[in-house]
Parts: C-alpha cells; structure tokens; sequence
C-alpha cells in the first residue's frame, strides 16, 4: 500500500504541479488566484481570399497589432473559478502611401464563472465556462473603432484537460476547449472555435507545448478586415509552438510562435506571445 | 480547407481518445469471473446515504456463459455488529451471454454502518458479493471512556519527555541523495532515553518548504520518501519500526501487547511521545529549510492513530490527515470484532494474549487502553482535518473511524468512504488529499 500511495502522489505532482500556459479547464483551486500578463505581437502583410487563396497585399501596406493582456483567476471553491481578462491594443494599420492608422486603448473585457463538472481521479477535467464580454471602448459616430467590434457579446465554452494517457506519454498534459461566442449585432458575428493543447516536460523545469486552434466566425458581413479584433466573417487554422520555463513553483514564463497557414477571408498572419503565470 | 478539416478531425479525435481511456480504467477494477457476475452499485458513490433516503443499488447481471441461466439473487442486510435487520430475494433470468440491471430501492435505515450482503444462486454456481453502506456516518455518537487522570496523566508524560535531551543527530546520507534531493538519516533521544530514528528529504530545488511529517504503521518501517517535490518529507520510525529496531525490536506479534496490563510502561506511551519527539525536531531544524509554520502530519492504521495523536497533543502540527485510524472508538472495536466469524487484528491479537492469561479481563484491557484510544484525543484537535476510510474495513470498523472523527474538536474536517476498500483507501482518496493540503497551505 505504501508503494502505491508514493506512486499516486508522484502522478499528482506530476499532474498538478506541471505548469500549464494560461489558465485552460484545470480548476485553480479554492481561495488560490493565478494571474497571467502577456505580450502579444501579430502582422500580416498578405491575406487569404474566401477560397482559401493567398491574395498579396499592396506594396507597403501592413497591419501590426501589439496587445497585453492581463488574465486573472481566482478559485471561489473547489470547483468553481472566477475568471477575468482585460486586454489593451495598440495597431497600426499601415495604407502604403495613404498613411497609417493607429489605434490604442482598451479591448473587450472578457469575465465569468468556470465550473469543474467532473473530474476523473483528478487527473481528467471536464468544466465549462460561462462569460460575458463588454467592450472597455465606445463606437465613434455609431462606427466600430479598431479595438473590436463595439458590441457587447456571450461566450460559452467546454474544456476538457488532464494528464497525457499513459498510452501515449507518461507525463505531460492536455488541454482542450470548444467555444461558442456571441456578439448581440444585426451582423453578429457568431464564432466557434476549437483549440487544443499538448504539453510535453522536457526537464523539470522546461516544456514544449502546442496549440492548434481552428476559428470560424460566421456573420452576415463578408467584407475583409484586416484587423482579427474587427474582423466578422472569416476562419483560420493557427498552430502554435511554445516553450516554456519554470522558474519557481509560482512563477512561470511561456515564449510561443505561430503561424496561420490557412484561412477564408482573414490575414496571412504571424505573431508571438510571452506570458508570465504566477499563481498565488 | 480541406487540410484543415483533416487537422480538426485529428484534434477531436485525440479528445475521444482521451475519454474512453478513463472508461476502461473504470472497467479494469471491477473485472470479475464466474458463470454469472454481480456487481452492485450504490446510488451514491461513496455508498453513503440520508436518513430518510431510500438505500439504493443497481444491480449489473452479467452471464459469462453461452446458456440461459435462470436463479435467485438475495441480499440480506445486518447491523456492522451482526443484528439481522432484513432480506429478500427475487428469481433471474439472463440470456446467454446477456446483462441485466436491477434495481434494489430499500427502506430507510437509523444512522450507522450496515453489510449487505448479495447472493447468486443458479443450479450450479453461487456467488456472494460483500458491500456495506452507511447512514448518515456524521451522526455517529460514541461514548469517550476517558479516565479522570487521562489529561493528568499525558501531562505528566509530555514533562517526563521533555526531561530527556534530545541529542539530535543529522547525517546527511550523500549515497542516498539525488540531485534533487538530500537525505538525512536524523536520530534522537525519546522519551525513556530511548534512541529512535527517522528520514528527512529535503528537495534542493527551493529555501524553504512546508513539511509531510508521516508516522508509521504497525510496526511498519518507513523509508525514505523521494517522491514529493513539493513537501519535505519526515518519516519518522517509532521505537519498534524500520530503523529504530536496533535499540528496541518487539516485532508484529508482540508489539500491541508488549507491556499491556501496565498503562503506565505500556509500548504506546512511549510511541506516542516519539511521534511528538518528532515535531520538536522538525521545529528545531528551520535551518534544513523546514517551514516551521506547515507542519502536515500523517499516517494509515496505526499510523492514522498516531497521526491524530501528535495534532491533539502539539498545536505545532497544522494540518491532519489520516486513513484507517486503528484503534479508534476501542470499546465499539471489541463489541464490531466480536461478530467477525473470523478474527482479524487488532482483536484478534488482544484474545489470543486474553486466551493466554485468563486473569486479564476487557475491564483490565480497558483500564490500559482508556488512555490510548484515539477518540480520548480526537477532541483537542483543533487543525484541519481530512480522513479516508475503507467501509470493507474489518481492521478499522467504519463505525469506529466515524466516531473517532465525530469527536474531533475541528470545525475543519472532511471525510471521504471508499466503498470497496477493506484496509486502505484508493487512488482517488490521495489525488483529493493533494489537492486538499494544497488549499490548506495555499500551495500554487
């Protein structure tokens, strides 16, 4: 019995104390908080028409976006999380010869509840998340500013994350989450997206992670934006390679690249993130 | 996009395959052979119920065989102490190879712990399968049978243990180490002067850390703990267990008699003292990187008792978690055991020495060990407390757990039955004790 217990605990550190970019389903535990700023970067030059058909862009022309974000999570019981995510923009879209614009200011403010429906062992999560989305900006003449679509919108969605099966790893975890989002517009948009995650340790204190994220935004405007934050009808394909180091039990830093190779109707983009995860 | 499509198809396809994964897990534990398998199910998981709840079971019929089989299923329900209180029966039948679930809705029962018994019958084949559920376990009252001097008594104990000098001893054993952890076999002086030892690991990744001070079970010796990164890790061995044996070696079948129809020499008083010896080592050693201020005590069995003794008898020790506390409630122990058809430990070794010698009656047993049942302590406690229990237990009666922990003085305290465990809890138990001292010490 000794044995298997020292074993059991061995997988829940392996499992809990493995850090994990963001805050994905895993609860965060009660009366713990876990805060995450991040640096964001993305430019696109080109874009994807709605075949799927890369499209070059005007000489010149560009739109750069630099955004950080502060997520906030606390753990209001054991299942249940409270979660906030405040973001601010700063864009430049450069017109060639017709100038640039640039706007700056806060994004939409993302708050809601999380809720761990059922664990498996405590390895396996399964939670859903309920959000509301209000944007920290105001329209200017009724028009949408940069910074997002001006509308105040709902988010749902279902996460599902663990440990890797032993069938597959004997450490590492997985994250995956399924969302629908709602913006309360004539023109919606409606989105749904998918994304999931696999983690690998690679020391004790490195990892490498991959997201892949599917995105699909449906609305009755087809018109092109170039910016993601304004953009409504469109869908891209991201995958993203992370790596991330450890450096205490609290702190934690992720460094990730990506890459859209596909998409309808959006830009040809590339970017980065740095995130910082303290957990408290 | 047709690429794309692939790459989602790949993705949900790596989530279903994580699901069922865990399924099969859950099948694994629960693989059975026979011509016909039973597998009863309470309706609550942890096979615990209200008291005007209706008792329920399904009941899953699985034919292993390629004929029809045709038979009785019956349970009979009695009291933890062997009390009839009801039965029935009902004919089956199942096509080959075929499943069947029955529902079992029985009436409400008073507050305690019940077996359940289901039989098979078929022609040829009989199967008995053993369950026990409980009714509202929280209610359990038991009588504390503490002696009038009992406070006296350990006061004057703990004075003669702090008489003895302790004489720490750290070595620090380097062909032991990792480089992520250092051990020290530590050694000192307890109460009779006695020489006891025990193992500190202390990870090297980080200053400081709160600490997992286990106590061993019955004559259990405990190694060094080299899985916990989070944790320094104290297993300290009691006079009698593991590494102490040197100086005193009792062995398995003496060991809870050594001394016994003396309560003042008798060996748990000295055990008890060690594992508080312990605690004055821990709080002595900041300097190893012991976070003096999370100090987590544990143990199973004899080790659950002793846990909860070292948190009742020393506010230093901040949080508690036992599984299996063993020789809880020890008067409702004796009346349990008694209808066990087969004897098991620790009664089974207290009849043996009473068959023995004639002259030491229970009133003798009891004048000894009203000073060291668990339950006398269990209501200076005063941290957070988190206990398992197994209600197959037979060792450690689930009723007598459940009093023991009615009796703890902490508003704080949790518990969790796994319903098919005898002696031990399960996976699931220590994956939540994890989570749970997380939260007790705030740990990211």
């Amino acid at each position: 019995m000794q044995k298997t217990r020292l074993f059991i605990i061995f997988l829940a550190l392996i499992v809990l104390a493995t850090p994990v970019k963001t805050f994905a389903g895993f609860p965060i535990g009660k009366y713990r908080d876990i805060v995450v700023p991040s640096f964001n970067y993305y430019r696109q030059t080109d874009r994807f028409d709605g075949n799927d058909k890369v499209i070059k862009g005007p000489p010149g022309t560009s739109f750069t976006s630099y955004s950080s974000t502060l997520f906030i999570g606390y753990g209001i019981t054991r299942r249940l999380d409270l979660i906030m995510n405040v973001p601010f923009l700063y864009q430049v879209n450069n017109l060639g010869q017709n100038g640039k614009i640039v706007d700056q200011g806060p994004g939409d403010f993302v708050g809601g509840l999380s809720y761990n429906l059922v664990n498996w062992g405590y390895t396996k999560f399964l939670s859903v998340q309920a959000s509301a989305i209000v944007p920290l900006y105001s329209k200017i003449n009724g028009e949408n500013t940069a910074l997002g679509l001006g509308d105040y919108g709902t988010e749902v969605k279902l996460m599902f994350c663990g440990s890797l099966p032993k069938l597959i790893a004997d450490k590492g975890y997985f994250n995956t989450e399924l969302t629908y989002r709602r913006y309360f517009d004539t023109q919606g948009p409606d989105q749904v997206s998918f994304m999931a995650t696999v983690g690998y340790p690679v020391t004790k204190h490195n990892q490498v992670s991959v997201d892949l994220t599917f995105y699909r935004s449906y609305s009755s405007n087809k018109a092109f934006d170039p910016n993601i934050f304004t953009a409504r009808d469109y869908a891209f394909f991201k995958p993203q390679l992370n790596v991330g180091h450890q450096f205490s039990r609290r702190a934690s830093l992720f460094i990730g690249g990506y890459y859209v190779p596909f998409g309808l109707n959006t830009g040809v983009g590339y970017g980065g993130s740095v995130l910082f995860v303290f957990k408290l | 996009m047709r690429t794309k499509s692939y790459l989602v198809f790949f993705t949900i396809v790596f989530i279903m395959a994580s699901a069922p994964k865990v399924w099969a897990f859950q099948q694994e534990e629960t693989a059975e052979t026979g011509n016909v398998t039973l597998k009863p199910v309470p309706d609550n998981k942890e096979g615990i119920f209200a008291q005007r709840e209706k008792i329920g079971y399904a009941l899953r019929l699985h034919n292993n065989t390629g004929e029809v089989q045709k038979g009785t299923i019956a349970y009979s329900i009695t009291t933890d102490d062997g009390k009839k209180v009801e039965d029935d029966s009902s004919k089956f039948s199942l096509k080959s190879y075929g499943s069947k679930s029955l529902i079992l809705k029985i009436k409400p029962k008073p507050v305690g712990f019940y077996h359940i018994n289901f039989r098979v019958n078929l022609p040829d084949y009989d199967d008995t399968v053993r369950n026990v559920f409980g009714v509202d376990p929280q209610k359990i009252t038991s009588q504390l049978h503490k002696p009038a001097d009992f406070d006296a008594f350990w006061t004057r104990t703990r004075e003669d243990l702090e008489k003895v000098v302790p004489q720490y001893r750290v070595l620090e054993r380097k062909d032991l180490s990792t480089d992520e952890k250092r051990v020290y076999s530590v050694e000192m002086h307890s109460y009779g002067d006695i020489v006891i030892r025990g193992w500190l690991v202390v990870p090297t990744d980080g200053k400081r850390f709160p600490v997992h001070y286990r106590v061993p079970g019955y004559v259990v010796g405990l190694k060094p703990n080299m899985d916990n990164d989070d944790f320094i890790t104290f297993d300290l061995n009691v006079r009698g267990n593991g590494n102490s044996t040197d100086v005193m070696e009792i062995g398995t079948d003496n060991y809870c008699l050594f001394n016994i129809e003396n309560k003042d020499k008798y060996i748990y008083r000295g055990v008890y003292m060690d594992c508080l010896r312990g605690v004055d080592f821990l709080m002595s050693h900041a300097s190893l990187g012991i976070d003096i201020n999370k100090i987590f005590v544990e143990g199973g069995s004899q080790g659950g008792a002793l846990a909860l003794i070292t948190a009742a008898l020393d506010k230093r020790v901040k949080v508690l978690t036992l599984q299996v506390p063993l020789y809880a409630d020890i008067h409702n122990d004796l009346l349990v055991s008694s209808s066990y058809q087969t004897q098991v430990f620790p009664f089974k070794t207290f009849r043996k020495y009473q068959e023995k010698h004639p002259a030491f009656t229970w009133d003798k047993f009891f004048a000894t060990w009203d000073y060291y049942d668990p339950q006398n302590f269990a209501p200076m406690v005063q941290c957070p407390v988190l206990m398992g229990i197994g209600l197959l237990d037979q060792f450690c009666p689930p009723r007598c757990s459940m009093a023991l922990f009615n009796h703890i003085g902490s508003k704080n305290k949790e518990f969790v039955c796994v319903p098919n465990s005898t002696h031990e809890v399960n996976f699931d138990y220590f994956m939540f004790q994890n989570v749970w001292l997380r939260e007790k010490f705030r740990i990211p």
